[in-house]
Protein backbone atom coordinates (compact mmCIF):
# COMPACT_ATOMS: atom_id res chain seq x y z
CA UNK A 1 0.00 0.00 0.00
CA UNK A 2 1.39 3.46 -0.73
CA UNK A 3 1.63 6.48 1.62
CA UNK A 4 0.87 10.05 0.06
CA UNK A 5 3.33 12.53 1.34
CA UNK A 6 2.29 16.41 1.30
CA UNK A 7 5.62 18.77 0.17
CA UNK A 8 6.47 20.89 3.01
CA UNK A 9 8.14 23.61 0.72
CA UNK A 10 4.97 25.03 -0.81
CA UNK A 11 5.33 27.71 -3.57
CA UNK A 12 7.36 30.88 -3.63
CA UNK A 13 5.94 34.60 -3.78
CA UNK A 14 8.55 35.82 -6.28
CA UNK A 15 9.78 34.42 -9.66
CA UNK A 16 13.48 33.38 -9.99
CA UNK A 17 15.81 36.05 -11.01
CA UNK A 18 17.37 35.43 -14.65
CA UNK A 19 21.28 36.59 -14.53
CA UNK A 20 21.62 38.85 -17.35
CA UNK A 21 23.89 37.46 -20.56
CA UNK A 22 27.41 38.32 -20.37
CA UNK A 23 28.74 41.34 -22.25
CA UNK A 24 31.36 40.39 -24.60
CA UNK A 25 33.87 43.42 -23.70
CA UNK A 26 34.36 46.16 -20.72
CA UNK A 27 35.79 48.67 -22.71
CA UNK A 28 33.74 51.62 -21.67
CA UNK A 29 31.51 49.88 -19.31
CA UNK A 30 30.43 51.31 -15.71
CA UNK A 31 31.10 48.60 -13.23
CA UNK A 32 29.52 49.15 -9.91
CA UNK A 33 31.39 48.13 -7.06
CA UNK A 34 28.76 47.47 -3.93
CA UNK A 35 30.44 47.41 -0.56
CA UNK A 36 28.40 45.77 1.80
CA UNK A 37 31.25 47.53 4.57
CA UNK A 38 31.79 44.40 5.86
CA UNK A 39 35.38 44.41 7.01
CA UNK A 40 37.89 44.31 4.15
CA UNK A 41 35.45 44.20 1.36
CA UNK A 42 35.77 47.58 0.22
CA UNK A 43 39.86 46.39 0.16
CA UNK A 44 38.76 43.88 -2.10
CA UNK A 45 36.30 45.20 -4.55
CA UNK A 46 38.42 48.09 -5.14
CA UNK A 47 41.50 45.95 -5.52
CA UNK A 48 39.42 43.59 -7.99
CA UNK A 49 37.79 46.88 -9.63
CA UNK A 50 41.49 48.86 -10.73
CA UNK A 51 42.47 45.90 -11.83
CA UNK A 52 39.73 45.24 -13.96
CA UNK A 53 39.50 48.96 -14.93
CA UNK A 54 43.41 48.70 -16.03
CA UNK A 55 42.99 45.43 -18.16
CA UNK A 56 39.88 46.46 -19.69
CA UNK A 57 39.35 50.05 -19.99
CA UNK A 58 36.16 50.07 -17.88
CA UNK A 59 34.94 52.91 -15.89
CA UNK A 60 34.29 52.53 -12.20
CA UNK A 61 31.00 53.39 -9.98
CA UNK A 62 31.14 52.81 -6.12
CA UNK A 63 28.29 52.41 -3.52
CA UNK A 64 27.98 51.42 -0.04
CA UNK A 65 25.27 49.59 2.04
CA UNK A 66 24.64 51.07 5.47
CA UNK A 67 24.95 47.75 7.39
CA UNK A 68 25.49 44.62 5.85
CA UNK A 69 23.46 42.33 7.79
CA UNK A 70 20.51 44.37 5.70
CA UNK A 71 20.04 44.75 2.25
CA UNK A 72 21.10 47.49 0.16
CA UNK A 73 18.41 50.27 -0.24
CA UNK A 74 15.92 51.32 -3.13
CA UNK A 75 17.63 54.45 -3.17
CA UNK A 76 21.21 52.42 -3.87
CA UNK A 77 19.95 50.15 -6.37
CA UNK A 78 17.88 52.53 -8.42
CA UNK A 79 21.32 54.84 -8.47
CA UNK A 80 23.47 51.78 -9.47
CA UNK A 81 20.48 50.41 -12.14
CA UNK A 82 21.27 54.20 -13.93
CA UNK A 83 24.88 54.34 -13.59
CA UNK A 84 26.48 50.73 -13.97
CA UNK A 85 26.56 47.80 -16.16
CA UNK A 86 27.98 44.90 -14.26
CA UNK A 87 28.13 44.89 -10.80
CA UNK A 88 30.47 43.34 -8.77
CA UNK A 89 29.21 42.31 -4.85
CA UNK A 90 28.68 39.59 -2.23
CA UNK A 91 31.48 39.99 0.31
CA UNK A 92 31.56 37.96 3.25
CA UNK A 93 33.58 37.62 6.32
CA UNK B 1 -1.41 23.35 -3.74
CA UNK B 2 1.60 20.96 -4.83
CA UNK B 3 1.65 17.60 -5.90
CA UNK B 4 1.94 15.27 -3.30
CA UNK B 5 4.75 12.59 -3.16
CA UNK B 6 4.20 8.74 -3.71
CA UNK B 7 6.33 6.44 -1.25
CA UNK B 8 5.77 3.04 -1.08
CA UNK B 9 5.32 2.87 2.43
CA UNK B 10 5.49 4.76 5.51
CA UNK B 11 8.96 3.12 7.17
CA UNK B 12 11.59 4.72 8.50
CA UNK B 13 13.82 3.59 5.23
CA UNK B 14 11.40 4.93 2.68
CA UNK B 15 11.29 8.47 4.75
CA UNK B 16 14.88 8.72 4.68
CA UNK B 17 15.08 7.84 1.36
CA UNK B 18 12.42 10.84 0.83
CA UNK B 19 14.56 13.18 2.76
CA UNK B 20 17.46 12.25 1.41
CA UNK B 21 16.31 12.68 -2.50
CA UNK B 22 14.52 16.05 -1.44
CA UNK B 23 16.86 17.55 0.54
CA UNK B 24 14.71 18.05 3.60
CA UNK B 25 14.49 17.46 7.11
CA UNK B 26 17.30 18.06 10.18
CA UNK B 27 18.90 14.77 9.74
CA UNK B 28 16.52 13.29 12.72
CA UNK B 29 13.53 11.06 12.04
CA UNK B 30 10.11 12.88 11.34
CA UNK B 31 6.67 11.73 11.01
CA UNK B 32 5.19 11.02 7.66
CA UNK B 33 3.31 14.52 6.64
CA UNK B 34 -0.10 12.57 5.31
CA UNK B 35 -3.11 14.11 4.03
CA UNK B 36 -5.12 12.86 6.92
CA UNK B 37 -2.29 13.98 9.67
CA UNK B 38 -2.38 17.25 8.50
CA UNK B 39 -5.92 17.92 7.75
CA UNK B 40 -6.45 16.74 11.54
CA UNK B 41 -4.23 19.90 12.15
CA UNK B 42 -6.43 22.09 10.34
CA UNK B 43 -9.46 21.01 11.39
CA UNK B 44 -8.44 22.60 14.65
CA UNK B 45 -7.27 25.81 13.27
CA UNK B 46 -10.27 27.94 12.02
CA UNK B 47 -8.48 29.89 9.01
CA UNK B 48 -8.73 29.32 5.41
CA UNK B 49 -5.72 27.07 4.55
CA UNK B 50 -4.38 28.69 1.46
CA UNK B 51 -3.95 31.75 3.23
CA UNK B 52 -0.48 33.22 3.57
CA UNK B 53 0.62 33.87 6.87
CA UNK B 54 3.74 35.57 6.01
CA UNK B 55 6.36 35.30 2.79
CA UNK B 56 9.69 34.01 4.41
CA UNK B 57 12.50 34.52 3.06
CA UNK B 58 14.85 34.24 1.18
CA UNK B 59 13.60 31.63 -0.80
CA UNK B 60 9.95 34.34 -0.37
CA UNK B 61 8.51 31.09 0.22
CA UNK B 62 4.62 31.35 1.17
CA UNK B 63 3.73 29.77 4.62
CA UNK B 64 0.36 29.07 4.56
CA UNK B 65 -1.66 27.64 7.20
CA UNK B 66 -1.63 24.19 4.79
CA UNK B 67 2.32 24.66 5.00
CA UNK B 68 3.01 25.19 8.18
CA UNK B 69 0.64 22.13 9.35
CA UNK B 70 2.39 20.17 6.96
CA UNK B 71 6.23 20.86 8.54
CA UNK B 72 4.10 20.69 11.72
CA UNK B 73 3.33 17.27 11.56
CA UNK B 74 7.08 16.77 10.08
CA UNK B 75 8.45 17.81 13.42
CA UNK B 76 6.10 15.63 15.55
CA UNK B 77 3.87 18.50 16.68
CA UNK B 78 0.16 17.37 18.42
CA UNK B 79 -2.67 19.36 16.18
CA UNK B 80 -3.73 21.11 19.34
CA UNK B 81 -0.39 23.04 19.02
CA UNK B 82 -1.06 24.21 15.87
CA UNK B 83 -1.84 27.99 16.52
CA UNK B 84 1.79 28.50 18.44
CA UNK B 85 3.39 27.71 15.41
CA UNK B 86 1.11 29.71 13.64
CA UNK B 87 1.50 32.83 15.60
CA UNK B 88 5.58 32.09 15.67
CA UNK B 89 6.02 32.09 12.06
CA UNK B 90 3.51 35.38 11.73
CA UNK B 91 6.12 37.12 13.93
CA UNK B 92 8.43 35.72 11.36
CA UNK B 93 7.25 37.69 9.01
CA UNK B 94 7.46 40.87 10.69
CA UNK B 95 9.80 43.37 8.91
CA UNK B 96 11.23 44.48 11.89
CA UNK B 97 12.89 40.45 12.65
CA UNK B 98 14.69 40.83 9.26
CA UNK B 99 14.62 37.25 8.12
CA UNK B 100 16.83 37.26 5.11
CA UNK B 101 19.32 38.48 7.16
CA UNK B 102 18.61 36.20 9.92
CA UNK B 103 18.60 33.33 7.52
CA UNK B 104 21.48 34.25 5.43
CA UNK B 105 24.01 35.32 7.87
CA UNK B 106 27.56 33.66 8.89
CA UNK B 107 26.31 34.16 12.75
CA UNK B 108 24.26 31.05 14.36
CA UNK B 109 21.22 33.05 15.29
CA UNK B 110 17.95 30.78 15.54
CA UNK B 111 14.90 31.73 16.97
CA UNK B 112 14.09 31.27 20.14
CA UNK B 113 10.32 31.03 20.89
CA UNK B 114 8.81 32.12 24.21
CA UNK B 115 5.20 31.10 24.67
CA UNK B 116 3.23 33.36 27.13
CA UNK B 117 -0.14 33.24 28.85
CA UNK B 118 -2.77 30.14 30.17
CA UNK B 119 -1.44 28.43 26.17
CA UNK B 120 1.70 27.55 27.60
CA UNK B 121 0.16 25.11 30.21
CA UNK B 122 -2.69 24.19 28.38
CA UNK B 123 -0.95 22.81 25.57
CA UNK B 124 1.89 21.36 27.82
CA UNK B 125 4.72 23.35 27.07
CA UNK B 126 7.26 23.29 29.82
CA UNK B 127 8.44 26.86 31.30
CA UNK B 128 9.80 25.26 34.40
CA UNK B 129 12.94 22.73 35.46
CA UNK B 130 15.34 22.03 32.24
CA UNK B 131 12.80 24.03 29.95
CA UNK B 132 15.54 24.58 27.15
CA UNK B 133 16.54 21.19 27.57
CA UNK B 134 14.89 17.97 26.22
CA UNK B 135 11.87 15.97 27.62
CA UNK B 136 8.96 17.95 26.48
CA UNK B 137 6.98 17.09 23.54
CA UNK B 138 6.02 20.51 23.10
CA UNK B 139 8.62 22.29 23.76
CA UNK B 140 10.91 20.10 21.48
CA UNK B 141 8.15 19.80 18.17
CA UNK B 142 7.02 23.50 17.95
CA UNK B 143 10.67 24.67 18.11
CA UNK B 144 11.55 21.88 15.33
CA UNK B 145 8.53 23.04 13.25
CA UNK B 146 9.59 26.55 13.28
CA UNK B 147 12.94 25.00 12.48
CA UNK B 148 11.51 22.81 9.49
CA UNK B 149 9.50 26.18 8.30
CA UNK B 150 12.67 28.05 7.80
CA UNK B 151 14.64 25.18 5.70
CA UNK B 152 11.83 24.05 3.42
CA UNK B 153 9.52 27.26 3.06
CA UNK B 154 12.53 30.07 3.77
CA UNK B 155 14.84 28.36 1.89
CA UNK B 156 17.28 28.47 5.19
CA UNK B 157 19.38 25.56 3.69
CA UNK B 158 22.95 25.35 5.27
CA UNK B 159 24.50 26.34 2.46
CA UNK B 160 22.67 27.65 -0.19
CA UNK B 161 20.30 29.67 2.51
CA UNK B 162 21.86 29.43 5.64
CA UNK B 163 25.82 29.98 5.75
CA UNK B 164 26.32 30.20 9.39
CA UNK B 165 29.98 29.34 10.00
CA UNK B 166 29.28 27.06 12.74
CA UNK B 167 25.61 26.73 13.23
CA UNK B 168 24.29 26.24 16.54
CA UNK B 169 22.32 23.65 18.62
CA UNK B 170 19.22 25.76 18.98
CA UNK B 171 18.92 25.63 15.21
CA UNK B 172 17.12 22.37 15.74
CA UNK B 173 14.81 23.42 18.18
CA UNK B 174 14.17 26.62 20.93
CA UNK B 175 11.01 27.13 22.35
CA UNK B 176 10.59 27.58 26.25
CA UNK B 177 7.58 28.73 28.52
CA UNK B 178 7.46 31.73 30.49
CA UNK B 179 7.04 30.73 33.94
CA UNK B 180 4.14 33.12 35.15
CA UNK B 181 3.22 31.17 37.90
CA UNK B 182 6.84 31.61 39.58
CA UNK B 183 7.08 35.03 37.95
CA UNK B 184 7.00 38.31 40.73
CA UNK B 185 6.20 40.29 37.42
CA UNK B 186 3.07 40.63 35.51
CA UNK B 187 3.35 38.21 31.96
CA UNK B 188 5.81 39.08 29.42
CA UNK B 189 3.10 39.98 26.66
CA UNK B 190 1.47 41.69 28.49
CA UNK B 191 4.09 44.70 29.53
CA UNK B 192 4.62 44.85 25.89
CA UNK B 193 1.06 45.85 25.81
CA UNK B 194 -0.86 42.92 24.33
CA UNK B 195 -4.56 42.68 25.48
CA UNK B 196 -4.92 38.85 24.85
CA UNK B 197 -4.53 35.72 27.20
CA UNK B 198 -1.63 34.10 25.50
CA UNK B 199 1.14 35.07 23.10
CA UNK B 200 4.11 33.86 21.67
CA UNK B 201 7.41 36.07 21.54
CA UNK B 202 10.37 35.34 18.61
CA UNK B 203 13.76 36.97 19.53
CA UNK B 204 16.58 35.84 17.18
CA UNK B 205 19.37 35.03 19.24
CA UNK B 206 22.64 32.82 20.74
CA UNK B 207 22.09 29.91 22.55
CA UNK B 208 21.60 31.14 26.26
CA UNK B 209 24.49 32.28 28.40
CA UNK B 210 24.18 30.90 31.43
CA UNK B 211 25.57 32.81 34.79
CA UNK B 212 25.05 31.44 38.14
CA UNK B 213 24.66 32.93 41.82
CA UNK B 214 24.18 31.09 44.79
CA UNK B 215 25.60 33.60 46.77
CA UNK B 216 23.87 36.70 47.09
CA UNK B 217 20.74 38.40 49.01
CA UNK B 218 20.62 41.15 46.91
CA UNK B 219 19.57 42.07 43.50
CA UNK B 220 23.00 44.00 42.42
CA UNK B 221 24.95 40.84 43.32
CA UNK B 222 22.82 38.83 40.48
CA UNK B 223 22.62 41.25 38.02
CA UNK B 224 25.94 42.02 38.49
CA UNK B 225 27.10 38.65 37.35
CA UNK B 226 24.87 38.97 34.61
CA UNK B 227 25.98 42.01 33.40
CA UNK B 228 29.42 40.56 33.06
CA UNK B 229 27.66 38.44 31.05
CA UNK B 230 26.70 40.76 28.75
CA UNK B 231 29.22 42.91 28.09
CA UNK B 232 31.29 40.77 26.13
CA UNK B 233 33.24 41.70 23.29
CA UNK B 234 31.95 38.85 21.24
CA UNK B 235 28.71 38.81 20.54
CA UNK B 236 27.26 41.03 17.32
CA UNK B 237 25.46 42.89 20.41
CA UNK B 238 28.68 44.95 21.44
CA UNK B 239 28.99 47.10 17.89
CA UNK B 240 25.47 47.36 17.31
CA UNK B 241 23.04 49.73 19.58
CA UNK B 242 19.46 48.32 18.37
CA UNK B 243 20.73 44.70 19.73
CA UNK B 244 18.71 43.18 22.25
CA UNK B 245 19.45 40.97 25.41
CA UNK B 246 16.76 38.62 26.72
CA UNK B 247 17.79 37.56 30.29
CA UNK B 248 15.86 34.43 31.32
CA UNK B 249 15.70 34.79 34.83
CA UNK B 250 15.32 31.70 37.35
CA UNK B 251 12.26 31.57 39.73
CA UNK B 252 14.75 32.12 42.68
CA UNK B 253 16.76 35.01 41.13
CA UNK B 254 13.63 36.57 40.18
CA UNK B 255 12.35 36.34 43.84
CA UNK B 256 15.37 37.76 45.05
CA UNK B 257 15.57 40.35 43.45
CA UNK B 258 11.69 41.55 43.36
CA UNK B 259 11.96 41.05 47.07
CA UNK B 260 13.64 44.36 47.77
CA UNK B 261 11.08 45.77 45.25
CA UNK B 262 12.41 45.81 42.02
CA UNK B 263 10.28 45.89 38.75
CA UNK B 264 11.11 44.61 35.47
CA UNK B 265 12.14 48.02 34.02
CA UNK B 266 14.40 48.63 37.25
CA UNK B 267 15.99 45.29 36.24
CA UNK B 268 16.54 46.74 32.34
CA UNK B 269 17.70 50.17 33.87
CA UNK B 270 20.44 48.52 36.16
CA UNK B 271 21.86 46.07 33.10
CA UNK B 272 21.35 48.81 31.04
CA UNK B 273 24.17 51.06 33.27
CA UNK B 274 26.40 47.77 34.50
CA UNK B 275 27.02 45.95 31.22
CA UNK B 276 29.65 48.50 29.83
CA UNK B 277 33.24 48.21 28.34
CA UNK B 278 35.37 51.34 27.79
CA UNK B 279 35.25 53.11 24.85
CA UNK B 280 38.63 52.81 23.71
CA UNK B 281 38.67 48.68 24.50
CA UNK B 282 35.22 49.34 21.67
CA UNK B 283 36.98 50.97 19.27
CA UNK B 284 40.29 48.92 18.93
CA UNK B 285 37.82 45.90 18.53
CA UNK B 286 35.42 46.65 15.56
CA UNK B 287 36.21 48.56 12.52
CA UNK B 288 32.56 49.39 12.17
CA UNK B 289 29.93 50.54 14.74
CA UNK B 290 26.63 50.63 13.77
CA UNK B 291 25.61 52.79 17.38
CA UNK B 292 23.56 55.65 18.32
CA UNK B 293 24.62 58.90 17.57
CA UNK B 294 24.61 59.75 21.54
CA UNK B 295 27.07 56.71 21.88
CA UNK B 296 29.25 57.77 18.78
CA UNK B 297 29.76 60.78 21.06
CA UNK B 298 31.25 59.08 23.70
CA UNK B 299 34.77 60.25 24.59
CA UNK B 300 37.46 57.99 24.92
CA UNK B 301 37.68 57.23 28.39
CA UNK B 302 33.98 56.90 28.77
CA UNK B 303 32.26 53.34 29.68
CA UNK B 304 30.18 52.90 27.29
CA UNK B 305 26.75 50.28 27.21
CA UNK B 306 26.44 47.29 25.17
CA UNK B 307 23.05 48.28 23.72
CA UNK B 308 21.69 51.39 23.04
CA UNK B 309 18.62 51.48 25.57
CA UNK B 310 17.61 50.03 28.66
CA UNK B 311 14.99 48.92 26.49
CA UNK B 312 16.64 46.37 24.79
CA UNK B 313 16.74 44.16 27.77
CA UNK B 314 13.92 42.09 27.97
CA UNK B 315 13.36 40.25 31.49
CA UNK B 316 11.27 37.15 31.68
CA UNK B 317 11.32 34.37 34.18
CA UNK B 318 11.75 30.73 33.14
CA UNK B 319 13.20 27.54 34.63
CA UNK B 320 12.90 25.93 38.06
CA UNK B 321 14.68 25.30 41.57
CA UNK B 322 18.26 26.37 41.43
CA UNK B 323 20.32 29.66 41.34
CA UNK B 324 21.28 29.50 36.90
CA UNK B 325 19.76 32.25 34.96
CA UNK B 326 20.79 33.23 31.35
CA UNK B 327 21.86 36.12 28.92
CA UNK B 328 20.41 35.71 25.66
CA UNK B 329 22.19 38.16 23.11
CA UNK B 330 20.49 39.06 20.03
CA UNK B 331 22.12 38.45 16.08
CA UNK B 332 22.26 42.28 16.28
CA UNK B 333 20.00 44.00 13.29
CA UNK B 334 16.90 42.15 13.95
CA UNK B 335 13.94 43.24 17.06
CA UNK B 336 12.11 40.46 18.59
CA UNK B 337 8.51 40.33 18.20
CA UNK B 338 5.64 39.12 20.15
CA UNK B 339 2.24 38.27 18.93
CA UNK B 340 -1.36 37.02 20.11
CA UNK B 341 -1.63 33.31 19.54
CA UNK B 342 -5.45 32.72 17.55
CA UNK B 343 -8.05 31.74 19.74
CA UNK B 344 -6.52 33.49 22.66
CA UNK B 345 -8.93 35.88 24.49
CA UNK B 346 -8.62 39.25 25.20
CA UNK B 347 -8.96 41.50 28.16
CA UNK B 348 -12.25 43.04 26.96
CA UNK B 349 -13.62 39.79 26.24
CA UNK B 350 -12.69 37.70 29.14
CA UNK B 351 -14.24 40.04 31.58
Amino acid sequence: MTTEILRPDGETGAAPVQLAAPLASLAGVTIGLLDNTKPNAGVLLDRLGATLAARTGARLGRRETKNAAVAASDQVLESMTEEVRVVLTGSAD
Amino acid sequence: MSEPIILGDETPESLWQMLDSQGWGDGLPIVAPTAARVDAALRLDSGDPDEVIAVLEPRAGLATRREIAINAVMAGCPPEVLPVVIAAVRALGSAEINLRGVNATTHPVAPLLIVHGPAASELGFNSGLGAFGPGNRANATVGRAVRFVLLHVAGAVPGPGDVSTQGQPSKYTYCVAENVSESPWPAYHRTMGLGVESAVTVHCGENPHNFHDMESNEPTGILDKAATVMATLGTNNAPISQGEFFIGLCPEHASTIAARGWTRDDVSSYLFQRARRSLSEVRAAFDLLAWDEWMMALREDDLVPVTGSAKNIKVFVVGGPGKHSCVIPSWGMTKSVTVAIEGSSTEETRS
